[in-house]
């Protein structure tokens, strides 16, 4: 699409959006809340030709894409929709208001996606239009799917908020056509830090940019999560939470922090998460992946069996483990301490002993800057003041182990709101 | 030259093949050399041991060079991998990285062997025209062995110019800056001569170069018979460049033809490197060619196995010259295996960008 396509597109969405902000705000967002109850029905038809398409168009297996769209979508509910409106806008009615607080739209919203995971490009373009700002959407390279199909799921319903997504093709190297999406009065775009970066620089005020860049999450495991039942409850959740993906979102888990006095408590949970990795495996296999990222498992892998090897076998301390599938399925690697390493991600987990949670923190400080999820469990009655030490470092959700794949719909992704950061406030004092 | 009997016999008998002409691939040496040094290695090298034991590779099992085990790059970071006592350790290389990074070393205990491997190399591949005895103006975009001690590209530039370098060849980059002055006037002179220049340097001081040029508006025409010999990524830099489109710069900006630039395949834990065949055989495709006494296999990460030629795998490489550590790496660059020669596609970073996740490191760069 040239640059004078992707203009005329944001014309035609500027166009619908001034007639949908004609009518209540109340109509928008519940056609709006019956798309999203309509998709989170395993059995509807939408949610079905997503599972059928995305295998092919993302690389991931039929099984996993099944799983993750049931559990990703299963809190995306209309209510759930008018709850977040509530509680970020004040309702719908702060939409037409005349009088003290009203949130108002922007006359266009770009919305630039990435990844090929559909949850969030479902709600970057879900949000705008629940603000009534119609939404121009470049879609991901990875996934050319969710937006068309969304697009057409909205004008089935509605038609005139159908008339309020554009869909437009751009090469991500056609600077000319980005440039022409990047003069919407909003910019919403996912991204690595560097697109992020770059598309911000050319959104220049009053015009609004809002980035949400590449996180990574983690588990947090206490010692009563180190044995027995509750182990095993664990890890079968991490191992979830892994799988789905092929931990490519950023809620998927890329290393386990076993928070233990005990030197063997790393030891379990590395093997119980292997095992449970096995399990996830036959279950949802994992999708293809390219040759660059397969190098860089048996890499890392390699790495670490050297590390293994070179351990001298007095029995007496921790030593690095490995336990992988054949192939590159999935690893887990046990380390001896909790310095980060790099993630090859497609179900590549790290296990890593803190003696205490301060010293889980600190290893996890290095990177607070991109810390997502944390799955946390065995703390008990201290649970809590663990979950507040690490929202303190940035973390923006934090649950039960098996959880992270299915965030809330009001979710504070990137540590902001879902509609918020969309709304343009004004304080009607007449 | 080693006191370990074994290892002195190893180094003699590898540093006659890196003084032969011509080259031979001679495989039946190859192979019994290579099994000869694993079994040296495997019994000097602990952790290496360990490894290949881990792994059911021992020399008793080990028939053939192909099954010898690959030790990742990544394990120089982590480990001293010598095969020689620690007490004897004579020089030490480090990777490039910052200083918050964990940098890989190779230890050495002798240069001689290390040296006599480099040289051959870049006289076949990047000075093939250069006369018996004859010496070539070599402009080197790099600080000089006594600035950066432990950097193994200096040390095989100085031993490039005291090898091949006539007086007026000299390195052009100090305290971390290209000398851009005192480089412009080096080759300015070398035009009105017709001396033909080597430039020899970083791919990153290349671009350096290129933003002083066009800062400056500056083009030069380098005599005919000047060539390029450019290596290194751009990992951690503000800006990155296509390998084609750098010589397409250089070509531009320096008047040395796209055909006479030379790329090197090279890594500190290594003795010898692999070169572009451009100026070797110049009728040919461009390919990497390294010297008879490495090895170099593309492998499937999947399986650990051979790709068919044409196929696309990790890079493994065998270097005899590399006695005193271990002689089998493998790296995480991809490449693809060629009828003769390979090329390297490199690490094609963020080519998986499925998800929104962020690989450990790069969300821990600084």
């Amino acid at each position: 699409m040239s640059a004078a396509d992707v203009a005329a597109a944001l014309e035609r969405a500027r166009d619908a959006g001034r007639l949908l902000r004609e009518r209540p705000a109340r109509s928008a967002v519940d056609a709006l809340a019956d798309v999203l109850d309509a998709w989170r029905d395993p059995g509807s038809r939408w949610q079905k030709a997503l599972a059928e398409a995305l295998p092919e168009a993302t690389g991931f297996a039929p099984e996993t894409v099944r799983e993750g769209l049931e559990r990703g979508l299963a809190s995306f509910s209309g209510d759930a929709l008018r709850e977040l409106l509530q509680r970020e806008i004040g309702g719908a009615d702060a939409l037409d208001a005349a009088r003290g607080r009203r949130a108002g739209a922007f006359e266009t919203t770009a919305v630039v996606l990435a990844g090929a995971i559909p949850m969030p490009s479902l709600l970057s373009i879900a949000a705008p239009l629940a603000l009534r700002s119609p939404v121009v959407v470049k879609p991901s390279l990875h996934d050319p799917v969710t937006a068309p199909l969304l697009a057409r799921a909205l004008a089935e319903r509605d038609p005139l908020l159908g008339a309020c997504v554009e869909v437009v093709a751009v090469r991500r190297d056609d600077q000319a056509a980005i440039a022409a999406l990047c003069a919407a009065d909003c910019v919403l775009a996912t991204g690595s830090d560097a697109a992020i970066a770059a598309l911000s620089a050319r959104v220049a005020p009053p015009r609004r940019f809002v980035g949400y860049g590449q996180r990574f999450s983690v588990a947090v495991l206490g010692p009563d999560a180190t044995r027995g039942e509750r182990l095993a409850l664990s890890v079968e959740g991490l191992a979830l939470d892994v799988a789905l993906w092929d931990q490519l979102g950023c809620l998927s888990p890329v290393s386990v922090h076993v928070v233990s006095g005990e030197a063997r408590a790393a030891d379990r949970v590395a093997e119980g998460l292997g095992a449970a990795l096995a399990r996830a495996e036959s279950r949802w296999p994992r999708g293809r992946i390219a040759t660059a990222a397969a190098a860089e498992i048996a890499s890392a892998r390699a790495e670490a069996e050297m590390r293994a090897a070179a351990a001298r076998p007095d029995h007496a301390s921790p030593a690095v483990s490995v336990a992988a599938s054949p192939g590159t399925a999935w690893t887990v690697v046990r380390e001896v301490d909790g310095a980060l390493r790099p993630a090859p991600l497609h179900r590549f987990v790290r296990v890593h002993p803190a003696p205490d949670v301060d010293a889980a923190l600190a290893a996890l400080r290095p990177a607070a800057a991109h810390l997502a999820g944390v799955a946390l469990a065995g703390f008990r009655d201290a649970g809590a003041d663990v979950a507040a030490a690490l929202a303190d470092l940035g973390a923006s959700r934090v649950c039960a182990p098996g959880a992270l794949q299915s965030p809330p719909l009001a979710w504070r992704r990137d540590n902001l709101g879902v509609l918020l950061p969309l709304a343009r406030w004004t304080d009607i004092e007449l | 030259m080693s006191e370990d009997p074994a290892r002195a016999a190893l180094d003699a008998a590898v540093l006659a093949w890196t003084r032969e002409e011509p080259w031979r691939l001679d495989e039946v040496r190859f192979e019994r050399l290579a099994l000869e040094l694993f079994a040296f290695q495997f019994a000097r090298c602990e952790p290496y041991a360990r490894f290949c034991s881990a792994r059911g590779r021992t020399p008793e099992r080990v028939a053939s060079w192909r099954e010898i085990p690959a030790v990742p790059t990544g394990a120089f970071k982590e480990l001293a991998l010598r095969s020689f006592p620690a007490s004897r350790e004579a020089h030490v290389f480090r990777t490039s990285g910052t200083s918050t990074e964990r940098r890989g070393e190779l230890h050495l205990d002798t240069l001689v062997l290390y040296e006599a491997a480099l040289l051959p190399s870049v006289r076949r591949f990047v000075l093939p025209d250069l006369e018996s005895g004859a010496r070539a103006r070599l402009r080197i975009l790099a600080p000089a062995p006594e600035e950066a001690p432990d950097s193994s590209l200096s040390h095989l530039f100085g031993c490039v110019r005291r090898e091949f370098g006539d007086a007026a060849s000299g390195f052009d980059v100090r305290a971390g800056a290209l000398q851009i002055g005192t480089l412009l006037a080096a080759l300015e002179r070398a035009g009105p001569d017709g001396v033909p220049v080597a430039l020899c340097g970083t791919a990153f001081a290349f671009v350096h170069l290129l933003d002083a040029l066009a800062a400056r508006g500056a083009r030069l025409a380098l005599p005919a018979g000047s060539r390029a010999m450019e290596t290194g990524g751009f990992k951690g830099r503000s800006r990155e460049l296509s390998r084609e489109a750098l010589h397409g710069a250089i070509e531009e900006a320096l008047g040395i033809p796209a055909a006479r630039i030379v790329n090197q395949y090279g890594m500190t834990e290594l003795a010898s490197s692999f070169y572009d065949s451009v100026l070797w055989d110049p009728s040919g495709p461009r390919r990497k060619l390294g010297p008879p006494w490495t090895r170099v296999r593309l492998l499937d990460p999947e399986s650990g196995d051979d790709v068919a030629p044409g196929g696309v795998g990790m890079i493994a490489i065998l270097d005899l010259a590399n006695t005193g550590s271990v002689l089998a790496l493998q790296t995480a660059d991809l490449g693809r295996a060629l009828a003769e020669g390979f090329e390297v596609l490199g690490r094609v970073p963020g080519a998986e960008s499925r998800g929104c996740s962020i690989a450990a490191d790069e969300m821990l760069a600084p």
